[in-house]
């Protein structure tokens, strides 16, 4: 344990910031628990932070504390919405990295227009569980690489979910794709938890600006809104201008945005 | 209602989902307190919901607003 003492200014008591285990910190202010700091790995190897502090002094001691003793880079989400928590970071000397907004999108054809939308010509939708986990694989690695060649994958995602090392498919029953007699071209990837997700459309490079995504949403949003969910959410990196604008197309109205901050 | 730590922690219902990343959160008490969510929550993308059943953590010394640590499976 780590304890370092420091005066808080609150009162007469100060906010002592004591390290009570690998990567967290505690914020004490007469042995009140005033705020927390922590620091995990995630999947991609990059180190996230965060802080939980009911003022502001706490949070600042914490964000020291924790800057002094972590290796940067380091990383940390926050909503944008969150006005005293984004500028909590700033203080600390976090930079914008990244921003997604998050959009709800619509399932009732009548609304997003897509009830009469189909895959091009020789092109056909196979549904979620009906898919060939080899033929799956091979697309989803084939659009990663593809990625990776120009933009880098690592910077594309901000949710990394854990997975086996050198696979990228979680769970094969989540995802539609557009196939090709040959060989799958697109896919797309809906999780239903508590609220229908969409966690990635994604389309073969030489077989972009076919209407595939396109026929993709009309396809797993038709499927959600025959099962009885009225909208589905979905995030998109603000540079994506073909994906917000496919979205925006079909009545998806941006509800908030996700900041991803470094330092 | 439980004391772990010197932190209050009680079980509550989202009620109201505001545009500033807070929330309404009605206590098993009866009485609403305006909550954000924890550090862990938004790095694990946990999505909050209305109606989503939470736990919330309140500070010693300011029962009006509190923290949301859980979120219940149902």
């Amino acid at each position: 344990m780590n304890t370092r003492p420091f005066t808080s200014g609150l009162g007469e008591n100060a906010v002592t910031i004591t390290r009570v285990a690998d990567r967290q910190w505690h914020a004490l202010d007469d042995d009140l628990v005033v705020g927390r700091a922590h620091a995990q790995h995630r999947p991609d190897g990059r180190l996230f932070v965060s802080i939980d502090a009911w003022h502001e002094v706490a949070f600042d001691l914490l964000a020291e504390a924790m800057l002094a003793e972590l290796p940067s880079p380091l990383y940390t989400l926050v909503d944008e919405a969150d006005v005293e928590l984004t500028a909590g970071w700033r203080r600390a000397g976090f930079t914008i990295r990244r921003r997604e907004w998050e959009y709800v999108v619509p399932t009732d054809p009548g609304v997003t227009g897509l009830d009469d939308v189909l895959p091009p010509p020789g092109v056909t939708i196979v549904p979620a569980g009906q898919v060939d986990e080899s033929l799956l694989r091979a697309v989803d690695r084939a659009i990663r690489d593809e990625v990776e060649a120009t933009v880098g994958w690592q910077s594309m995602p901000a949710e990394v979910v854990p997975r086996p090392e050198g696979d990228t498919i979680v769970d094969p029953s989540k995802y539609a794709v557009a196939a090709a007699p040959d060989r799958y071209l697109g896919l797309i990837r809906v999780v239903r938890v508590k609220r229908p997700r969409i966690g990635l459309v994604a389309v073969r490079a030489g077989e972009q600006r076919r209407g595939i995504a396109r026929a993709l949403l009309a396809h797993a949003l038709g499927t959600l809104h025959h099962s009885g969910a009225t909208a589905a959410w979905a995030e998109v990196h603000e540079s994506n201008q073909a994906a917000s604008a496919l979205f925006e197309g079909i009545g998806a109205r941006s509800m908030s945005s996700n900041l991803e901050l470094v330092r | 209602m439980t004391r772990n730590k010197n932190v209050i922690e009680v079980e509550g219902k989202v009620v109201e989902c505001l545009r500033s990343a807070m929330f309404t959160v009605e206590l098993e008490n009866g009485h609403q307190v305006l909550a954000h969510i924890s550090g862990k929550i938004r790095k694990n993308y946990i999505k909050i919901m209305l109606e989503d059943r939470v736990l919330v953590e309140l500070p010693p010394y300011d029962l009006t607003r509190g923290r949301i640590v859980f979120r219940y499976r149902t």
